[in-house]
C-alpha cells in the first residue's frame, strides 16, 4: 500500500490528530538535520534547530491549507528558523569566510587531513567557505530534490531567478574549490 | 539566440575566456531555459558530489525532545479543547438542535405508535366482546321460551370465529331442540362454519334425525350447495322412512340427483 503522502498526513495534524506528526517527523528529520548541518556545522545547534521546525508547523499548524507542498511549506519554516537563528548569534556566524581555515586543523595535519579524505571531504570545506545564501541554495537544492520552482516559492522567486542563483552559487564553489585543490 | 551560438558561448565559458557579459548573458539563457545546468562543464559532478556528501545523524535525544514536545502540546490542546466545549455561544444551538430533534423524535414516535395501539384495543375489546355474546347464547340455549333460544342463535351470526362450545351447542340446538324455528336458525346459524370437516360430518349425521320436513328440506339444500356426497347415503334412509311426506321425497331425490 502506497504511504500517506506528505499533503494528507500535514492535513491530519492540522484537524487535530497530533501523533501523525510523528510520521512526518520521521520523514524528515535526517534532510532537516542535513540542510541545517550543512549551513552552520554543529551538531547540538541543528537538532535544536530541526527541533524548532517542528515546534512552529505544530504551533502554526492551523495556517497548512493543504494546497501546496508539505516539504516546500516545511523548508520554508526551516529557513525562517535558520534566518532567525543567525540573527540571534551573529557574532558567531559573522565571518564565516575567515573562520573556515581554523576548521581545517593546523598545517601540520591539513594536507595528511586531506589525503585521507576524499573529494567530498574538500567539497565540504568548499561549501563552508561559500557566503551564507549560496551555501543556502545548494542545500535547498539538495534537499528539494533540484525542483527550481518550490524553491522558488520558499525564496519568493522565480524559477528563473533561482537557476541563476544555483549557477552562481556552484561557480563560485566551483571556483573554492579548485583553489583548494591547488592549494592541497 | 540560435543553438550554434549557445554552443559557442557555452564553449567560450567553459574553457573560462568568456567575459563578464557574456556570463549575463549566460544567466538570462539559464534563466529562460535554454541552457541547462547540467551543460556546464563541471557542475553535474559537483552537484552529485553536494548529494553524496555525508551529514552525521542526528542523536536519539532530539527524537526524545520531540516526542516531549507532542505530548505537552496535546495536553494543552486537550484542555484548550474542554474548555472551548463550555461556550455557551457554541452549545446554544446544540442544545437547541438536540431539543428539536429530541421533540420530533416524541411526535414522529407518537405518530407511529398510535394507530398500532388503537387497533390493538380494538382488537381487545371485540375479543371480548365475542366472548360476552358466546356466553350470553350459550346460557340463552338453555332457556325455556323458544324466542330467547332463537334469539340465542341468532347471535351467532356477528361472530367471525366460533369457538367448539358454540358450534357444539348449535349442534345440540339442532339435533335436539323441539322447535322447528330453533333448529332452523341453528342450521343457518352452522353455514358459515361448514368448511371445517367435523361440523360437516356432523350435519350429515343429523340428517336422519329430522323430523321436520322444513328441516329435512333446508339440510337437503345446504348439502346440495355444499355438493357433499357423503350426505347421499342419509338423505336415501329419508326416502325409505316411510314418515317422510311425499313431497318431500321428491325434493330429496333431485337434490340426490344433483350432489
Amino acid at each position: 500500500m502506497e504511504a500517506l503522502s506528505d499533503n494528507a498526513l500535514m492535513i491530519k495534524v492540522r484537524d487535530g490528530h497530533l501523533d501523525t506528526l510523528g510520521l512526518l517527523f520521521a520523514r524528515y528529520k535526517k534532510p532537516l538535520f542535513g540542510f541545517f548541518y550543512g549551513m552552520n556545522k554543529d551538531v547540538d545547534l541543528s537538532e535544536d534547530l530541526v527541533q524548532n521546525v517542528f515546534y512552529r508547523i505544530l504551533k502554526y499548524r492551523y495556517l497548512f491549507r493543504g494546497e501546496g507542498d508539505f516539504k516546500t511549506w516545511m523548508f520554508h519554516i526551516a529557513r525562517n528558523v535558520n534566518h532567525d537563528n543567525f540573527r540571534k548569534n551573529k557574532l558567531r556566524h559573522k565571518d564565516p569566510i575567515e573562520n573556515w581555515q581554523d576548521r581545517l586543523g593546523t598545517e601540520d595535519n591539513r594536507l595528511s587531513e586531506f589525503k585521507k579524505d576524499d573529494e567530498l571531504h574538500l567539497l565540504s570545506v568548499a561549501m563552508e567557505k561559500l557566503p551564507e545564501d549560496k551555501r543556502e541554495i545548494l542545500l535547498l537544492s539538495k534537499y528539494q530534490d533540484k525542483k527550481y520552482k518550490e524553491i522558488g516559492e520558499i525564496l519568493g522567486c522565480s524559477e528563473g531567478a533561482v537557476k541563476v542563483k544555483v549557477f552562481r552559487a556552484l561557480q563560485e564553489l566551483k571556483a573554492v574549490y579548485t583553489e583548494l585543490e591547488k592549494y592541497n | 539566440m540560435d543553438a550554434e551560438k549557445i554552443q559557442e558561448l557555452l564553449f567560450r565559458y567553459n574553457s573560462g575566456q568568456a567575459g563578464a557579459d557574456e556570463i549575463k548573458e549566460l544567466e538570462t539563457l539559464i534563466a529562460d531555459g535554454f541552457v541547462q545546468l547540467e551543460d556546464i562543464e563541471g557542475f553535474e559532478r559537483i552537484e552529485g558530489n553536494i548529494l553524496a556528501m555525508e551529514t552525521p545523524e542526528p542523536s536519539s535525544s532530539l527524537n526524545n525532545r520531540f516526542y516531549q514536545m507532542l505530548r505537552e502540546e496535546k495536553k494543552t490542546t486537550a484542555s484548550t479543547d474542554w474548555r472551548a466545549s463550555f461556550n455557551w455561544n457554541n452549545l446554544i444551538p446544540r442544545f437547541a438542535f438536540a431539543a428539536l430533534t429530541l421533540l420530533v423524535g416524541l411526535g414522529v414516535g407518537y405518530l407511529l405508535r398510535s394507530p398500532a395501539q388503537k387497533e390493538q384495543q380494538i382488537e381487545t375489546l371485540s375479543h371480548e366482546i365475542s366472548e360476552l355474546k358466546e356466553m350470553m347464547m350459550l346460557s340463552m340455549l338453555e332457556k325455556e321460551s323458544a324466542t330467547d333460544r332463537l334469539k340465542a342463535v341468532n347471535l351467532t351470526q356477528g361472530m367471525d370465529q366460533a369457538s367448539i362450545k358454540v358450534t357444539a351447542a348449535l349442534l345440540q340446538a339442532l339435533n335436539n331442540d323441539e322447535n322447528v324455528n330453533v333448529r332452523l336458525a341453528a342450521l343457518d346459524a352452522l353455514k358459515p362454519f361448514t368448511k371445517d370437516s367435523q361440523i360437516r360430518e356432523a350435519l350429515i349425521r343429523s340428517i336422519a334425525n329430522q323430523k321436520s320436513p322444513l328441516v329435512q328440506v333446508a339440510m337437503a339444500e345446504l348439502m346440495v350447495a355444499l355438493q357433499e356426497k357423503a350426505a347421499v347415503g342419509e338423505l336415501q334412509k329419508l326416502l325409505k322412512d316411510s314418515e317422510t311426506p311425499s313431497d318431500i321425497k321428491e325434493k330429496i331425490q333431485e337434490s340426490i340427483k344433483v350432489i
